[in-house]
């Protein structure tokens, strides 16, 4: 069969035609008038709407909009004393004595969007054992390990029983965003499909979930929300991947806050490109730690360890970061209960910058002439900047880490296999001063070259001493005051030991339009923060 | 012609094989672990065993390569692991995106190439050959993201002309944001294209059948694009056929600057996150679309040179 060449011409730009249409079906449009809110953040899609199963921190901030926790801290910083806990869907709770007993009382009339229904104590028993059931992969099992089982007493009374004391379970579980309360009949009826179409309580309801990431998740106000409806009607959650595209949005005024970057000197070039704009940053975010890998030497050597400490600036660290970046001293960031301030610290723990001391420290170990230490780091920016700051100062002192700035995924898999010299972690945590200490550096964590093992990178406790017996002690202990006292003795240990050093904080940082009032100043707090007070202003 | 369209399918089964298979063995030695990229690090050991036993990562190497194979040639991919969302589904969201970024920069890039390439033959040695040569030199030297963040800001954040993110819904704002990044891959390739066609028409031009109809009284115009263009082509077709693929690859960039969804940009956060099913479809798209534009090719050589489809 022969075509010519008016057939090709004319069954070729069918074809493309053809190809170009089917991708320009009309969709709905939404408002893009000042009565949507649009944010943009540094993923490429959404991955799932479903709390169980989310770990991406832009799919966060549309899930505590659509769903509410029983408690939650208040706007804009972590509650750091159980009495700053504020209401959601529980209006009051009880601890008993041992803090292994807490019984929430829920608010009555509260509905689930879409005609799901009343919010009651059935679906409170639903959302955690649905988190807690050894059958489903969930991406916060492990926060709820120590709960035992959880009842419905009545209709609006549910009961969460531990097997150890928490008088922190507030703070760590039930304000979590995996602890947002779901609707037994939305999920048990849309499946699989729930992740993409959720139903919640929460002030915004969802509306629709976009391919196209510019476009991203709708929101439209719920106007019978409990709490107030919101000030704006809309709310839209972008995914704008690429730093420069996202920096352009907001500066050309398509999407009103961003994610921003934490990357030395990003903050004070857009200060200068647009000193109207707001910076909002939640302290204190992720808590970067250099570990020793104990069973390498010399790392086991401990004068090796002092020089480390003595040769890293972290205060230089933290002002290369400014402002997202704070300098911290123990595992827990000044501000957190148990967490250490410079003055705390005892004056033999506190490591100032001093390299010759590290030189020397190094001569006595044996390493006059200098060392080299092959290690890794991510290519992630809160790792790699920190890094490579730290690979210049260790420079100076004739420690040559010879590092591999290798991809974010193969970084994890290759820590959890014991691969690394000196592993790094940059973890957020909330205000609970046992979860670093027995996340890091329990020996029931201690992380084993075929992968079974946890995150416990320095085999500490193992190798050598550690602080199982404190925090054992620690987790133990119902009464508040007296299991800080506990975490700070084996922070201090810690700092004796340097199994890990506590570099600096990075703070999650929100780049804000000033024409968007949030109705309270963001200080602490997890990497999402409410929207509904928020309001355009002139 | 159909034999020479079968024996071209015929052909391309054992290439996908070996595709297929480099894929297989390529995403089984990449590091990383796919059940910590989708549960996150604080994930238990038993979680992560759980996850993997979910999928089948847990079963024999041999036993996943066959259900892999089965699953391409059957066209059912599973579910991605990082959204649970069908990866079919993925595909048909995406692709048109891909498509129509790749047909709108090869029609930029070939209407600007061809033009600028035949004045350049026509002209050679004068002024606008040298200006197409510096064009295409910067065609060479300039990568094509760094065009596309160029174009971003002089014409989206500067001039407000065009939107900086998205792909756009209705034909006339798909369009709209389809003109930044299909013009920034379109002038890439014309710059490719357009020495293709110069060298091309060039050689042409010295031809006895073109010699023939000038001294006939051809007019110069009917000279150049009747007689000499038209039997330049076949080589402009070679070369656009390698230029829409290496559009197709190319758009990865392009679709992450302007936040565009796209088959290249799915295919590269479906690597960074271990999603075996994503990546797998994504190649298996990709090595589709190459055997189709190979076809269409040998087709168009048929039509620009009848003497072609006639020989075989």
């Amino acid at each position: 069969m022969a075509f010519n060449r008016r057939q090709f011409i004319a069954g070729s730009s069918a074809l493309a035609g053809a190809s170009a249409a089917a991708s320009m079906l009309p969709q709905p449009a939404f408002a893009q008038s000042e009565d949507m809110l649009k944010i943009a953040f540094a993923a490429r899609g959404n991955r799932t709407l479903d709390p169980a199963k989310s770990i991406q921190g832009a799919d966060n901030w549309a899930i505590v909009h659509i769903h509410d926790t029983l408690v939650n801290s208040p706007n804009g910083r972590f509650a750091t004393k159980p009495s700053e806990f504020v209401p959601q869907l529980a209006e009051s709770w009880t601890m008993s004595p041992d803090a292994k007993t807490w019984k929430f009382k829920l608010r009555q009339g509260v509905q689930f969007h879409k005609g799901y229904g009343e919010v009651t104590a059935d679906d409170v028993v639903f959302t955690i054992d649905r988190l807690r059931d050894p059958k489903q992969a969930g991406s916060s099992k492990v926060l709820y390990q120590n709960v035992a089982g959880v009842t419905a007493d009545d209709k609006y009374t549910a009961t969460i029983t531990l097997k150890q004391p928490d008088p922190l379970l507030l703070s760590g579980v039930i304000q979590d965003y995996s602890c947002v309360i779901l609707s037994k009949k939305a999920v048990t009826e849309k499946g699989a499909n729930y992740q993409r179409d959720p139903v919640g309580t929460g002030a915004y309801q969802f509306v629709s979930l976009d391919p196209d990431p510019s476009k991203g998740i709708m929101m439209t106000a719920n106007p019978n929300y409990f709490g107030g409806a919101p000030n704006i009607k809309n709310l839209n959650v972008q995914y704008i991947l690429d730093t420069t595209a996202r920096t352009l949005a907001l500066l050309n005024g398509d999407v009103h806050m961003i994610e921003g970057v934490r990357a030395p000197g990003w903050v004070p070039s857009m200060q200068k490109k647009s000193p109207n704009l707001k910076f909002d940053v939640a302290a204190p975010g992720s808590l970067f730690t250099l570990t020793f890998n104990l069973k390498r030497k010399p790392l086991d050597d401990l004068r090796v360890r002092q020089a480390f400490a003595y040769a890293i600036d972290r205060d230089v660290i933290a002002k290369a970061m400014a402002p997202i970046s704070r300098r911290t001293y123990g595992l827990n960031p000044p501000g957190f209960p148990g967490g250490y301030t410079a003055d705390q610290v005892p004056a033999d723990l506190r490591y100032p910058f001093d390299p010759d001391k590290a030189k020397k420290l190094l001569a006595d170990a044996g390493f006059a002439n200098g060392l080299t230490i092959d290690c890794f780091t991510s290519q992630r920016e809160d790792y790699s900047s920190v890094m490579l700051i730290v690979q210049e100062l260790m420079r100076n002192v004739g420690v040559n880490l010879n590092m591999q700035v290798i991809d974010h995924t193969t970084f994890h898999a290759n820590d959890a296999k014991d691969m690394n010299a000196l592993p790094q972690n940059s973890s957020a945590y909330p205000p609970v001063p046992t979860l670093p200490l027995s996340d890091n550096l329990s020996k029931f964590a201690e992380v084993k070259s075929d992968g079974t093992g946890g995150a416990n990178y320095s085999h500490y406790g193992v190798v050598m001493p550690g602080i199982d017996d404190l925090i054992a002690k620690a987790y133990a202990e119902p009464d508040f005051d007296k299991r800080i006292a506990i975490v700070q003795q084996a922070e201090q240990q810690v700092m004796r030991d340097l199994p890990t050093i506590p570099i600096s904080t990075n703070g999650y940082l929100i780049v804000r339009d000033p024409k968007v009032d949030l109705g309270y100043q963001v200080q602490s707090g997890y990497a999402y923060w409410r929207l509904d007070k928020a309001k355009f202003v002139a | 012609m159909l034999r020479t369209i079968a024996a071209r399918i015929l052909d391309a089964i054992p290439t996908l094989f070996l595709v297929l298979t480099l894929v297989f063995v390529t995403m089984r030695l990449l590091p990383g672990d796919p059940a910590i990229a989708v549960l996150g690090e604080n994930a238990t050991f038993q979680e992560l065993q759980l996850f993997r036993h979910k999928v089948g990562l847990d079963l024999p190497i041999w036993l996943q390569y066959l259900d892999f194979l089965r699953d391409s040639l059957t066209f059912s991919f599973g579910n991605s692991f990082t959204s649970n969302f069908p990866v079919s589904q993925l595909i048909a969201l995406n692709l048109p995106y891909t498509i129509e970024l790749t047909v709108a920069a090869t029609i930029i890039g070939t209407a600007l190439a061809i033009p600028v390439g035949v004045l350049a033959a026509v002209r050679h040695g004068e002024a606008p050959d040298v200006i197409s040569r510096i064009f295409s030199l910067l065609g060479y030297a300039v990568p094509d993201f760094f065009l596309a963040a160029i174009m971003l800001i002089v014409f989206a954040l500067t001039l407000k002309w065009f939107p900086i993110t998205g792909g756009g819904s209705g034909l006339i704002d798909v369009l709209w944001h389809l003109v930044l990044p299909a013009t920034a891959l379109g002038l890439i390739k014309a710059a490719f294209m357009s020495r293709l066609t110069r060298s091309s028409v060039l050689e042409v031009m010295g031809k006895d059948y073109v010699r023939t109809a000038r001294a006939k009284g051809a007019r110069e115009r009917r000279v150049i694009y009747r007689h000499a263009l038209r039997n330049a082509l076949l080589p402009v077709v070679t070369g656009l056929s390698l230029s829409i693929l290496s559009t197709l690859s190319g758009s990865v960039a392009i679709e992450l600057i302007f936040n565009r969804p796209g088959v290249g940009a799915m295919l590269i956060n479906a690597i960074e996150t271990r999603d075996y099913p994503t990546i797998q479809a994504g190649i298996v798209v990709f090595a589709l679309f190459v055997v189709v534009v190979n076809l269409l090719m040998d087709i168009a050589y048929t039509v620009v040179d009848p003497r072609i489809g006639a020989g075989s």
